[in-house]
């Protein structure tokens, strides 16, 4: 694996008395799609702001390939894009000034052939001479991204990118955020949306009150904490299980319809189906159902597991 | 060589206030004309001569120094303020472009719209009274260094403030008072030694005295004083808007 393409070391940031982040270590690696979850006001806006230069740290250092963001700014900022939470725009230009605005702030000069291939991602074609302050807010939304991408960043950070979208421009999105991870764009994005995370990302980091949780693959994540369930639906109702399945775990659900029973990560339940054949027990129909990336991320913030 | 990315800044700036010329440049040339005419047409024709100058005539380099302070102030102080409170503040904040870059866009744009608004007065007022000007350079330079100065002031009160009373505390309740009682309508010659002394505490009545010396000819004050209040100002207001931009106060978080 080669340098990470973001490398946070000890970031602390405090405003006042209160403590956003509390000493942070993480890096982001290359071509990655990252999931940098949590509850409101668990410090995700506040680390992303400091990687990209909104926000100036209180301790602690951050790197963007190799290079310090606070001291070697221009090159840093050079490298990333960001797409902020909130919606803002400029009601004194159209969309393609907007652009083009954006694209010069980095020393680009927007060909016609990139801007065209902007606007077609981000769906925003017919709105190329509109004013920015007549557009729709998924539009506004569409438009932010856009003002992210003038300058094709190696490293795009993407700050709820989702909040208040339609279902379809979601879907549209999240193909878009794949074509760039395509191309080799490493993508940082905090989401509410769990199954965002889930669908999108290689990686997850879930951050609680200033402090990184738990940082891994998102499959490993899945595998170690997401506990299994096994529903059976009996041909007949049951009024008490058999001992074996008892011992088991198991438990009668439904008015004694539906005989079911959780396993841990790992764990198998051959045991239990062999225990059900040995009971004579008819069955009609079996179904597994493993938690969910939202269920486990729900289980950590309780603090039931490490 | 300028940059692409401060030409960028510059040209946004520019065509945001060409966007609303009649607020932007319009306004002010027509306020100042209502002045010029009201106190320099119709009452100078009984006031005559200040200092050997038609009254018409001597009240002109006043009026456009104010016009080119306010339009200065104005034009970074309310581009910037917006610029916080929509949040497209954020483009710049995250954009490659040096602290010296952003302040230089901000600055040029309200030194063009200063200056512009200024010659354009100067223009209006030249149709009444001539368009003689004693020392040309000496007053385009004088001027230019004023509209730095109060765009850099713009520009820190925009950073500073947190509501639009605050902008607009500065224009109504510092600088217009100021340049008024600053000689703009009278020479500091036809004051009472008390007020005389008043008036020459007054950083305004320097440089409105000092681009009164590059038009007209005539000074109550020595010019380069003038010259030394207008440098002072940039350097100290550019300076500390170069701070605010290097520590982010009020900018990043």
């Amino acid at each position: 694996m080669g340098d990470p393409v973001v490398s946070v070391r000890g970031v602390e940031k405090r405003f006042g008395g209160f403590t956003a982040l509390a000493g942070l270590d993480l890096d982001i690696r290359a071509g990655e799609i990252f999931a940098l979850l949590g509850p409101n006001g668990a410090g995700k806006t506040t680390l992303i702001s400091i990687v990209a230069g909104l926000l100036r740290a209180s301790a602690g250092t951050v790197r963007v390939l190799g290079r310090d963001v606070v001291t070697d700014y221009r090159y840093t900022r050079r490298h990333l894009g960001l797409v902020p939470q909130e919606i803002n725009f400029d009601p004194f230009f159209t969309v393609e000034e907007a652009l083009r605005i954006q694209a010069g702030y980095f020393g680009v000069r927007l060909s016609e052939e990139r801007l065209e291939e902007i606007l077609g991602a981000l769906d925003l074609a017919a709105k190329r001479h509109v004013n920015a302050r007549a557009l729709s807010g998924g539009m506004k939304r569409r438009l932010l991204i856009g003002k992210a991408l003038v300058h094709a960043p190696e490293v795009l950070f993407l700050d709820e990118p989702t909040a208040g979208v339609d279902v379809e421009l979601r879907q549209q999105l999240w193909r878009y955020v794949r074509t760039l991870q395509g191309r080799g764009t490493t993508i940082v994005l905090t989401t509410h949306y769990l199954e965002e995370a889930e669908e999108l990302a290689d990686r997850v980091g879930i951050l609680d009150r200033g402090r990184l949780l738990l940082v891994e693959d998102k499959a490993e994540v899945l595998r170690r904490y997401a506990r299994k369930t096994l529903r059976a639906a009996l041909a007949t109702p049951l009024a008490e299980l058999p001992a074996p399945l008892r011992s088991l775990g198991a438990r009668l659900e439904d008015g004694g319809r539906v005989l079911s029973l959780d396993a841990e990560p790992g764990e198998s339940f051959g045991p239990a189906l062999a225990a059900l054949a040995a009971a004579g027990l008819a069955v009609q129909d079996v179904e597994t159902q493993r938690m969910r990336l939202e269920d486990v991320f729900v289980t950590l913030l309780r603090g039931e597991r490490p | 060589m300028i940059g692409l990315g401060l030409r960028t800044l510059l040209a946004k700036e520019v065509r945001r206030f060409l966007r609303v010329p009649g607020q932007t440049v319009l306004s002010p040339i027509i306020t100042t004309t209502l002045y010029f005419v009201v106190f320099g047409y119709s009452l100078g024709s009984r006031l005559r001569e200040v200092e050997g100058v038609p009254y018409a005539r001597f009240i002109v380099p006043g009026l456009v120094t104010l016009g080119v302070v306010s339009n200065a102030f104005l034009n970074t102080a309310s581009s910037m303020f917006v610029m916080k409170l929509q949040g497209t503040i954020t483009d710049l904040l995250v954009s490659p472009l040096s602290y010296g870059e952003v302040l230089a866009g901000f600055v040029g744009a309200a030194v063009i719209r200063g200056l512009t608004v200024g010659l354009l007065m100067w223009a209006v007022a030249g149709v009444f009274t001539g368009f003689g000007v004693a020392h040309p350079l000496a007053a385009i330079g004088l001027l230019l260094l004023i509209a730095v100065g109060f765009s850099a002031l713009g520009f820190i009160t925009a950073v500073w403030a947190t509501s639009f009373e605050q902008i607009n505390f500065f224009p109504t309740f510092i600088i217009t008072p100021l340049t008024f009682l600053g000689g703009v309508f009278y020479s500091a010659r036809m004051l009472s030694p008390g007020l005389r002394r008043f008036t020459l505490l007054n950083p305004l009545f320097y440089l409105v005295d000092g681009v009164r010396h590059a038009v007209l000819g005539l000074s109550d004050a020595p010019p380069a004083a003038a010259v030394a209040i207008a440098a002072g100002l940039c350097a100290a207001a550019l300076g500390v808007s170069y701070a605010m931009l290097r520590t982010g106060y009020k900018l990043r978080g």
